[in-house]
């Protein structure tokens, strides 16, 4: 093949490829469970300080894996009572409560048409393993509104296999909506003070508006409420980091 | 408080009370305080000296102990004598030993008669004129007089109460903190004045304790944290029930 000015093809060597590393271009995911925050308070550093290092001597021995609300998990504790003396419960994580080592989380499911809440403690020596069988965020950060949502979004198959998610990929957040019972709720979860984005609300507009009587729009510029955690939680990362390598 | 887990997987709540800069500062001998045992004056918390008139610091200056916020006495026996100056430290107390909590409770300012005494009040509505929280009767006509100590309005709080026989569940040498189970009187980060029990159900509780008090002379090795029997530490694996 001849080029347009009559010289012979020079030799082109083909581009090189350019291996693009997804696992180090995305920067180390920082994930620190949210009871490691100290709550606001006047108690002394101290006490925090010892908590944490029971925590961390805890999570040594144990692994607790990181989730969020909104995900599924499958948790076997040890029971006296039951047979081969585990129990084994598969729910999704409503509510993520408690700071220090009582920190607890709730996980919701439909058993043979009965909806059943278990709150259990992370940090509690009865639990055998906890699996994270599908990792994901919702919209919100309490997912309680699921007691007056129809019962189909809070079913969960017991032998649910794990949906496998790679290290350095982003949480996905499943932006679903919602469909609720009709009313009336548990609380009236259409008020702005629960700021809830998952529920498709099929109430007319009259309600919606009067809902909005109680909205409160002063509180987001409420300086004595702020709590800025971002440095305090740079500094436990790193703390908890250094020692979990150890 | 924290919660703390036995080998069982009971779980407990626990208080966690920190032994600071505590100095023994005075012997009163027996004659002196004119009764059947000897006292031992004990300091807490260490504060500047700069507030306080010449005359009261003299203890502190005798002792050669820098001004204390709490100063307490102990009624101690003979054989348990301390020279005054020694530091004081929390493994004076041993897991599985039980301990009396005294302390000042949280001041609630002046109050009625439903919060001071739980008096039940009178209905909300039937016709009841301006009377929803009041005390009703306080005497019956043939008394004819008021009883001293009757229960009515006050200032609430910021009195002096113990809570008895709490168990001692860890004690952390290092940090000098003890795990005191359940709550304690006073709020959080007050000063807090902690015995041996007085109940005779856990007389037999207290054995080899350290006596007359833990010296940190080097002679005792100690581990830095001393856990009871019966405490989950979170060192060992999971409980299971065979």
């Amino acid at each position: 093949c001849r080029r347009s000015d009559g010289e012979p093809a020079k030799f082109q060597p083909p581009p090189k490829p350019v291996i693009v590393d997804k696992q180090k271009q995305r920067e180390e995911r920082r994930f620190l469970s949210p009871e490691f925050i100290p709550p606001r308070g006047r108690t002394d550093p101290l006490k925090f300080y010892i908590e944490r290092k029971d925590m961390i001597q805890r999570r040594k021995v144990f692994n607790i894996p990181e989730f969020y609300v909104g995900s599924i998990l499958a948790v076997t504790t040890a029971d006296p009572y039951a047979d081969g003396k585990t129990n084994r419960f598969v729910g999704i994580c409503i509510q993520r409560g408690g700071k220090g080592l009582g920190a607890t989380f709730v996980l919701r499911n439909v058993i043979e048409e009965q909806g059943v809440e278990i709150c259990y403690e992370l940090y509690s020596p009865r639990i055998q393993e906890i699996k994270v069988l599908k990792l994901e965020k919702r919209l919100d950060d309490n997912l309680m509104y699921l007691r007056d949502a129809l019962p189909e979004y809070s079913t969960f198959d017991v032998n649910m296999k794990p949906v496998s998610h790679l290290d350095y990929e982003e949480i996905p957040v499943n932006k679903l909506q919602v469909r609720m019972k009709p009313k009336p709720w548990s609380k009236r979860w259409e008020r702005p003070k629960y700021n809830i984005k998952g529920i498709k609300f099929e109430l007319p507009e009259k309600k919606m508006k009067e809902a909005q009587k109680w909205s409160q729009p002063w509180l987001e510029f409420d300086m004595l409420r702020e709590y800025d955690t971002s440095k305090i939680e740079e500094k436990i990362w790193r703390e908890v980091n250094k020692e979990l390598k150890k | 408080m924290m919660p703390i887990w036995t080998k069982s997987g009971e779980k407990h709540a626990v208080t966690l009370l920190k032994v600071q800069d505590c100095h023994v500062l005075k012997y009163i001998s027996k004659e002196d305080s004119d009764g059947k045992t000897a006292k031992l004056v004990v300091g807490g918390k260490n504060v500047s000296p700069f507030h306080k008139t010449e005359a009261e610091m003299e203890i502190f200056k005798e002792a050669g102990v820098p001004r204390k916020q709490k100063v307490t006495t102990f009624k101690v026996t003979d054989d348990a004598i301390i020279k005054p100056g020694t530091p004081l430290y929390a493994a004076h107390f041993r897991p599985g030993q039980f301990v009396d909590v005294t302390a000042k409770t949280i001041g609630k300012g002046f109050q009625g008669v439903m919060k001071r005494w739980g008096f039940k009040g009178q209905p909300a509505s039937h016709g009841q004129t301006k009377t929803h929280r009041r005390p009703g009767a306080i005497s019956t006509n043939k008394a004819s007089k008021v009883y001293r100590g009757k229960k009515m309005p006050g200032k609430m709080g910021n009195i002096y109460r113990t809570s008895f026989g709490l168990k001692v569940w860890r004690v952390n040498t290092k940090y000098d903190i003890i795990y005191v189970n359940g709550s304690v009187p006073g709020h959080t980060n007050c000063l807090v004045k902690v015995k041996d029990t007085k109940l005779p159900t856990y007389k037999d509780c207290n054995k080899n304790p350290p006596f007359p008090t833990f010296f940190a002379d080097g002679d005792e090795e100690l581990p830095e944290d001393l856990y009871d029997e019966e405490v989950f530490q979170f060192t060992d694996p999971s409980v299971t029930y065979a």
